[in-house]
């Protein structure tokens, strides 16, 4: 072993590289596992995917299945899960999707409100927003490989909803869908973006996130500030990244992996040999989690809400499926330069001493949620204009209460 | 040696050989960005049809288009009042802008804007392709009181009326589905006898 180490060194300097990197201080706080969930599930998912790629069939053509002609991706996907550990490994990938997007909206909700967007990481929340929006592309283009009947009607809604974009739709949807859906250019296309495309710009953007961290790094806990004070100030506190901090995040990498093979093992999704083939009908169902809350919007939406604008047709679609998710990413970029700071900021906030940011997003959660909601109107039994005024109820009533709560309570304090 | 601008001189002269060669540099850039543009045309595959385009003629049978029955003809007599089934004509199943929903309700139960004479026995039948995000629709028995069932696309809840012309009654449909002429045949079949009276599949 330090043969080979002192091999390495005299031709990569490796003492040297650990002096000046591996020794940089990792400032701790648990809630700094969550981007790293998202890290490791991204890595469980390319793993499990490059397993998934070498047995998938990127191809619509019509092939025999146990007597049935089906999509040859669909027949593809259907023997996946008939190999030894197949299925599981199919499992695997999906909840590491659903774990990744969870945990980047966690690690985006922590950043929120401790406040750890301002001066100087803008760039990074930035950077942080489109890892989130590639995330989700992501698992979009995921959904149309396995080529079933829910593949198909899912896919077919986000073409209508690429197409009723004002000026560009007709072009754009025949981009991003390589001509009209369905038609055999789709999966072929979709199959380049979600194995090559999209995980090479996420590559990208996680390496410039990481980084930009590196360079400005962590948000420090405030308590940091009066231990720094006593030691007589110190820079960071934290722990250095070679050992202690490799220790944490591959006991931490190996956690993630157990509970997501047993989700795998014991939670079942998208059972493709449930939905079967692309067929006429279209049957009840709804998107993974993530997508409930355009989903949700979409349902809302008044249908005689159709009007043009610079020549442009703004209807229904237009609105559900194109401003609404636009104008949210909007929102959530604007939120380092709404509230900014004149100083570099290195400590994190207390919520709960921020009254008008943290009611803010307390609103906007639960504006979210509502409209998550709103996808189940159908269950509910509640008619779209109820349910509008419910959410838009609710989201003001959380909004002004946790402000008025939150204002009382630094009253209290003494602010 | 030829004496050149140095940066600093060089601004009340006009232009400087630094400046010179960053404008160069830009436009070059631009050019062979722009020229990659052209690109994406070639990506985006031109239109094959525009947009839905149905293949329905009259005279061609309906034909059940899922469950163990697909393909075959659909007689009169296997539905009663307040039944609905996915219909596609005769061997022309393969293009989903000739799915229509074929359904049976009492005849007098029409009320305007119902073209009551593309209508026969009760049988009334309608694009199946949901004018929202182009969703399949489906049919809400009501089995208490059969007139009163709906259609309803399950993708956002868009609600049609089928009485009613398949006037959108709830839901962000922006219209109303077509509806297309269908007859009962001498021997029991069904066939249709016009052409879709309005736009079909999603209006985008």
């Amino acid at each position: 072993m330090s043969m080979i180490f002192k091999w390495l060194d005299e031709r990569l300097e490796l003492k040297k590289f650990k002096e000046k990197f591996l020794s940089k201080t990792f400032p701790t706080h648990p809630t700094f596992l969550l981007g790293e969930t998202a890290l490791f599930s991204f890595i469980t998912l390319a793993a499990t995917g490059i397993f998934l790629g070498f047995l998938y069939e990127p191809s619509t053509r019509m092939v025999s299945l146990f007597g049935a002609m089906v999509p040859a991706a669909y027949a593809s996907v259907v023997r996946i899960d008939l190999l030894p550990m197949g299925l599981i490994v199919r499992r695997i990938h999906h909840w590491s999707a659903m774990i990744m997007i969870a945990a980047i909206l966690a690690h985006l909700l922590r950043v929120y409100f401790t406040s750890s967007y301002r001066k100087p990481r803008e760039i990074n929340w930035l950077v942080g927003l489109s890892l989130w929006g590639m995330a989700m592309i992501a698992a979009f283009t995921g959904y149309l490989l396995p080529y079933s009947q829910f593949s198909v009607t899912a896919t077919s809604i986000a073409y209508y909803m690429a197409k009723s974009m004002p000026w560009i739709g007709d072009w754009a949807a025949r981009l991003l869908f390589a001509g009209d859906f369905p038609s055999e250019g789709t999966v072929p296309r979709f199959f380049f973006m979600h194995v090559m495309l999209i995980p090479g710009t996420l590559i990208g953007l996680i390496s410039l996130h990481m980084l930009i961290l590196i360079k400005q790094k962590h948000t420090e806990p405030r308590t940091n500030r009066e231990r720094k004070e006593a030691q007589g100030g110190r820079r960071l506190i934290g722990i250095p990244i070679w050992p202690e901090q490799a220790v944490i995040s591959l006991s931490y990498f190996l956690f993630l992996l157990f509970v997501t093979v047993l989700m795998a093992s014991y939670i079942p999704l998208n059972p493709i040999e449930t939905y079967g083939p692309p067929s006429p009908g279209t049957p009840v169902m709804r998107p993974d989690w993530y997508f409930l809350v355009v989903y949700g919007f979409l349902k809302l939406v008044p249908g005689d809400l159709v009007f043009t604008l610079l020549g442009g047709k703004i209807t229904p679609e237009t609105i559900g499926g194109v401003i609404f998710p636009a104008l949210n990413f909007l929102a959530y970029a604007l939120v380092p330069f709404f509230d900014g700071a004149k100083d570099p900021q290195h400590y994190m906030e207390n919520p709960l001493h921020r009254p008008f940011m943290t009611s803010l997003g307390v609103g906007a959660i639960i504006f979210l949620c509502m409209m998550a909601v709103a996808g189940y109107i159908d269950v509910l039994h509640i008619t779209p204009k109820a349910m509008t005024a419910y959410a838009l109820v609710t989201t003001a009533a959380a909004w002004g209460i946790s402000y008025v709560l939150l204002r009382w309570y630094n009253r209290k304090r003494g602010l | 040696m030829v004496e050149g601008n140095s940066g600093k001189e060089g601004v009340n002269k006009g232009i400087t050989r630094r400046r010179f060669t960053l404008g160069v540099l830009i436009a070059s850039l631009a050019g062979a960005f722009g020229s990659l543009l052209t690109m994406l045309k070639v990506l985006a595959p031109e239109k094959k049809g525009a947009g839905y385009a149905t293949t329905i003629q009259p005279g061609d049978v309906l034909v059940y288009a899922q469950g163990n029955s697909a393909g075959a003809s659909i007689m009169a007599s296997a539905m009663k009042a307040g039944d609905a089934v996915l219909a596609y004509p005769s061997g022309k199943t393969s293009n989903p802008a000739n799915l229509v929903q074929l359904i049976k309700l009492d005849e007098k139960a029409f009320k305007p804007p119902t073209d009551v004479a593309l209508t026969d026995q009760g049988f009334v039948a309608y694009s199946a392709i949901c004018t929202h995000l182009g969703c399949t629709v489906s049919w809400a028995a009501n089995a208490a009181s059969p007139d009163a069932s709906f259609t309803e696309c399950r993708c956002h809840n868009s609600i049609f009326n089928p009485a009613e012309g398949a006037k959108v009654v709830g839901g962000p449909a922006p219209i109303p589905l077509s509806q297309i002429g269908v007859k009962v045949r001498q021997d029991g079949m069904l066939a249709f006898t016009s052409d879709f009276n309005g736009p079909i599949g999603p209006q985008v």
